[in-house]
């Protein structure tokens, strides 16, 4: 199973569209499964919910083969995270999808690091989502003790011994 | 067992820490640090419903209005929210992982004496965040994850990505 997700916040119409058009076609090797918002069009051709709590994600995105996603960070660092083959279509300005083309910056980024897979035009998706079954992400390097050192420390110089949960 | 939970209750005068991210990426980097305010009593604010199965798990927590652009009357709303959240818990830190809803909760923390957090997202690869920019002098340590940003802001600091 491939999770298509575009987050809770905005529908993604261009993105679950083509995908459910490739899938009707029978291009995609896999099946699909979509959280796709909340939204006026309603796919044919895949199994879809509209949101997925929390829990509910992080259960479908580990049992997944891969994700395809808008380029949302929280669902990059998932797949970072996890090691998740990821195609990721940028929400874009043009389109009204977002406010700013920060999703492309984002998206360039990561591909050019070797973390990700992007595609920026819808029409060629079906190619795009089968190279996922052999791309293999570049291993993240985890950074996050040193920030969360960091906030401790502060934490630490700020707050007295009373203020901790277990004295 | 339910002596010494009795006994910490007892204790606990009030939440020391309040943590504030809109779910997806923010809540996501902000968790991925939660263990420095592991060992102080923390309450949880966010604006979607599906954060709360999470925040049920994790103590307290209060879903507030979605604010930003195009939104003025949910803006509005959640400023008031903020404003009677603050009041209520007088955190002594916020720690805000960088989304809108983040901006209020720490303008009015620090009006009431609390220190602020400010992580802002990896996704802020070319500027720091708008509510960032528009927080910064309100933000006592404000961590950014892009190391070319820190030559732009003085303020800001550098560590690494959370992600």
């Amino acid at each position: 199973m491939i999770f298509l997700t575009v987050g809770s916040m905005l529908p993604f119409d261009r993105l679950v569209k083509s995908v459910d058009i490739a899938a009707g076609k029978g291009e995609i090797n896999d099946t699909i499964f979509a959280q796709i918002g909340s939204t006026e069009f309603l796919p044919k051709y895949i199994d879809y919910v509209e949101t997925l709590n929390r829990i509910e994600y992080m259960e479908v995105f580990k049992s997944s083969k891969a994700v395809i996603s808008h380029a949302g960070i929280g669902t990059i660092s998932i797949a970072l995270k996890y090691r998740k083959p990821l195609l990721v279509v940028p929400r874009l300005k043009k389109y009204n999808e977002i406010v700013n083309n920060h999703q492309l910056n984002t998206a360039n980024r990561f591909l050019n690091e070797g973390y990700i897979l992007k595609s920026d035009d819808t029409n060629m998706i079906s190619e795009r989502i089968n190279e996922l079954s052999k791309f293999i992400p570049k291993k993240r390097t985890d950074n996050s003790y040193r920030v969360e050192k960091k906030i401790n420390d502060y934490l630490k110089k700020i707050l007295d011994k009373t203020d901790l949960l277990y004295k | 067992v339910n002596g010494f939970t009795i006994n910490i209750m007892k204790h606990k005068k009030k939440n020391i820490i309040g943590i504030v991210a809109s779910p997806g990426g923010h809540l996501t980097q902000l968790l991925q640090v939660s263990k420095a305010w592991s060992n102080y009593s923390a309450f949880y604010v966010s604006t979607h419903m599906s954060a709360i199965p999470l925040f049920k798990k994790m103590g307290k927590f209060y879903i507030i209005e979605e604010s930003g652009r195009g939104r003025l009357f949910g803006t509005l709303k959640s400023i008031f929210t903020c404003l009677v959240i603050v009041n209520k818990e007088r955190p002594k830190v916020i720690i805000s992982g960088g989304s809108g809803c983040g901006t209020f909760l720490c303008l009015f923390g620090k009006l009431f004496g609390s220190k602020t957090i400010w992580l802002d997202s990896v996704a802020n690869v070319e500027d720091i965040s708008l509510s960032g920019r528009v927080i910064l002098p309100f933000i006592d340590l404000f961590i950014v994850q892009w190391e070319h940003l820190t030559k732009r802001y003085k303020k800001v600091e550098y560590y690494g990505k959370v992600i």
